[in-house]
């Protein structure tokens, strides 16, 4: 028969010999093997357990399980020549069941209302997003009532960490957009043997859109989840806690410095965005194209005026205040667990790219009304 | 051999250095079968490396450790199925329940039904003193004691041959310290531990330890209680002359007398 036991029944009495490791490891064939037991025709099971050689806790519970639906069925159980340190584990483990009633189905998880659980969650969004307003509002107000030297360095600090050490990726970046502009523009452009208009395109839709538009992007992924990540393991470790009790106001020292920083960060970092989109196409120009340095240049200065560059400028400040914001307030949520952490970074992202986006949408159609 | 096979931990000449700060010189540790062995030494001396070490989790610069035959080696996985390990801060995964915490490693090494996993974690929440509103909480929901607790449930529950613990009772009022302390015993008398506990606590040690090793220049002292009192060091001098360890010592020889005594 089995490794770990053997049967033998005599008239009315089943006596099971156990032997080998009853222990965790084997538990899965100590199961299977005990399931297979009919006990039905008899009226007393008897455990010998003087062949046991390794025995634990798991082992002594689906030992004491089983002997347990027998007894269910009306067959009495016992055990015997027990060594004492074995006969402890089964004794503690009849203990710990007597101690508690064990309920299996405790821990189901409850069923799911989908309608009533998604009309909630539109109401706890919506007092979520009035909160939040208003914890922005304060935290903007704690920064400028009492402006403290802290924040003045650690706002350098952000916009060295935000801006300037985002400059070399958001150029290359804006570079290959400059030369994917100046080739699909090129293609429309020689039917009508107009290739010197890609300069004005190219110019048009870096300085006005994209170059706004992709360092805004890059920074929320690089700014905004590092905001929320840093804030949120600082919740966690209690370090916000132990600023609040220190008498420093964290709003002031975390949020307003990293939002400030980032202000002032975006624009400066827009100029370069800029710059190397313009590069960009230039190099197409020069190099494919036909169309000189020299004569980039002189088109440039006739087709762009000045508030083609002051609108995509004007935008920077404005998204880094979303992306700052969002990233933030994010990282002040996560209370817990770091699960919470992941999904409030998760969200820092997603939702400052989409409100980055709406932003956009809207100062473009504004600006259009307004003919600037 | 038969002697080797006593020992469930061996260090041999196990050098750390941390530049050209050198934490242990040539240290050598043997770990008896089924005794409880405290690890003391001043902040700083190094417990948390060598714990580390053990555990695989840091790298020595020299040296061999084998723990339960098996040779440990940094980044290589270990004896995870016959150890378990109770961290400083408990170390509860913060997403889960208590209670998945501790199927999580049942899970993990075994192919049981839901069922029985599910069981065996309850069994091991009970078996550590908490019940099961306690297992249907998540770690921030708990207290310092019960976090302990149930970190010591998912130490145990792939019935491990040896427990580790990093200051068990640091941070726990003297109550709780004390009952974890009795429900260290009680484990250790119940089920074939080896434990290697990390402890501040004289009151622990006292109560606890067969042997205790000190962490001193660079190396370590290993003995019983009764002889390292004794010991010329003057770190250990001092740390047994303290009046607390005084008062453990007078506690724990009232505690061994009133139970040899008549009766
Ligand atoms: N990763 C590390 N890098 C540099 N030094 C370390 C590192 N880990 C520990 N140390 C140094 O090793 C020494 C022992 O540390 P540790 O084992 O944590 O002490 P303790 O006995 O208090 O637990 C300390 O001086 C600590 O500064
Ligand atoms: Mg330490």
């Amino acid at each position: 028969m089995s490794a770990y036991l053997t049967v033998e029944e005599l008239d009315g009495l089943m006596e099971i010999n156990l032997r080998h490791d009853w222990v965790f490891a084997n538990l899965r064939e100590l199961q299977e093997t005990l399931d297979e037991i009919e006990p039905v025709a008899h009226r007393l099971v008897r455990f010998q357990c003087g062949a046991l050689q390794n025995f634990d806790l798991a082992g002594a519970w689906i030992l004491y399980e089983r002997s347990m639906d027998f007894e269910e069925i009306g067959v009495k159980t016992e055990f015997e020549n027990f060594r004492a340190r074995h006969f402890k584990f089964l004794q503690h483990i009849i203990d710990l069941a007597a101690q508690k009633e064990y309920i299996p189905g405790f821990f189901d998880p409850k069923p799911h209302h989908y309608w009533r659980d998604g009309i909630r969650g539109i109401g706890a969004n919506t007092i979520e997003a009035v909160d939040s307003v208003g914890y922005i509002a304060r935290a903007v107000l704690d920064g400028i009532k009492r402006p403290s030297r802290l924040v003045i360095g650690e706002t350098i600090r952000q916009v060295h960490a935000t801006g300037a050490a985002a400059i070399p990726i958001v150029s290359v970046i804006c570079f290959l957009m400059g030369v994917v502009l100046a080739f699909q523009s090129a293609r429309q452009l020689e039917q009508f043997g107009a290739n010197i208009f890609m300069v004005d395109l190219v110019a048009n839709a870096i300085l006005r859109e994209l170059g706004v538009l992709l360092a805004a992007i890059m920074v929320a992924g690089r700014s905004g989840s590092a905001f929320a990540a840093a804030l949120g393991t600082m919740k966690l470790t209690e370090e916000v806690d132990a600023l609040r009790v220190m008498g420093l106001n964290p709003n002031q020292i975390l949020i307003i410095p990293r939002v400030l920083g980032l202000v002032i960060a975006l624009p400066l970092l827009t100029v370069f965005a800029n710059a190397a989109g313009l590069l960009g196409g230039a190099f197409i120009g020069a190099t494919v194209l036909d169309i000189n340095w020299f004569a980039f240049t002189e088109r440039l200065a006739i087709t762009i005026q000045v508030n083609d560059v002051l609108v995509g400028l004007s935008k920077a400040p404005a998204f880094a205040f979303l992306i700052a914001v969002t990233g933030t307030l994010r990282g002040m949520q996560v209370k817990g667990s770091a699960e919470e952490l992941g999904r409030l970074t998760t969200m820092a992202v997603v939702q400052s790219i989409f409100l980055i986006i709406v932003a956009d949408a809207i100062f473009t159609v504004v600006y259009s009304r307004i003919g600037f | 051999m038969d002697e080797q096979h006593q020992h469930v931990i061996s260090i041999r000449g196990l050098v750390n250095r941390f530049g050209r700060q050198v934490v242990h010189d040539h240290l050598e540790l043997d770990v008896r079968r089924d005794e409880i062995l405290g690890i003391v030494g001043g902040s700083g001396a190094g417990k948390s490396v060598l714990l580390r070490s053990i555990l695989g989790l840091h790298g020595p610069n020299e040296g061999d450790i084998s723990v339960l035959d098996h040779p440990i080696r940094h980044h290589e996985p270990g004896p995870h199925k016959k150890w378990g390990v109770l961290f400083q801060g408990g170390a509860l995964l913060s997403g889960l329940t208590v209670q998945e915490n501790v199927e999580l490693p049942i899970a993990l090494h075994s192919d049981l039904p839901v069922e029985t996993r599910r069981e065996l974690a309850v069994l091991k929440i009970f078996m550590v003193g908490l019940d099961l509103t306690a297992a249907s909480k998540y770690p921030n929901e708990l207290s310092g004691g019960m976090r302990k607790r149930a970190s010591l449930a998912r130490a145990l529950a792939l019935e491990p041959k040896l427990l580790f613990l990093d200051e068990p009772t640091a941070g726990l009022d003297p109550i709780s310290a004390t009952e974890f302390d009795q429900l260290v015993s009680f484990l250790h008398a119940n089920l074939d531990l080896t434990i290697v506990m990390i402890t501040h606590d004289v009151d622990s040690l006292f109560s606890l330890c067969d042997r205790v090793a000190v962490l001193v220049n660079k190396g370590i002292i290993v003995d019983t209680l009764d002889e390292l009192v004794k010991h010329p060091d003057p770190w250990i001098q001092e740390y047994f002359g303290d009046p607390r360890a005084v008062r453990a010592r007078a506690a724990a020889r009232r505690r061994s007398a009133s139970r040899r005594g008549p009766g």
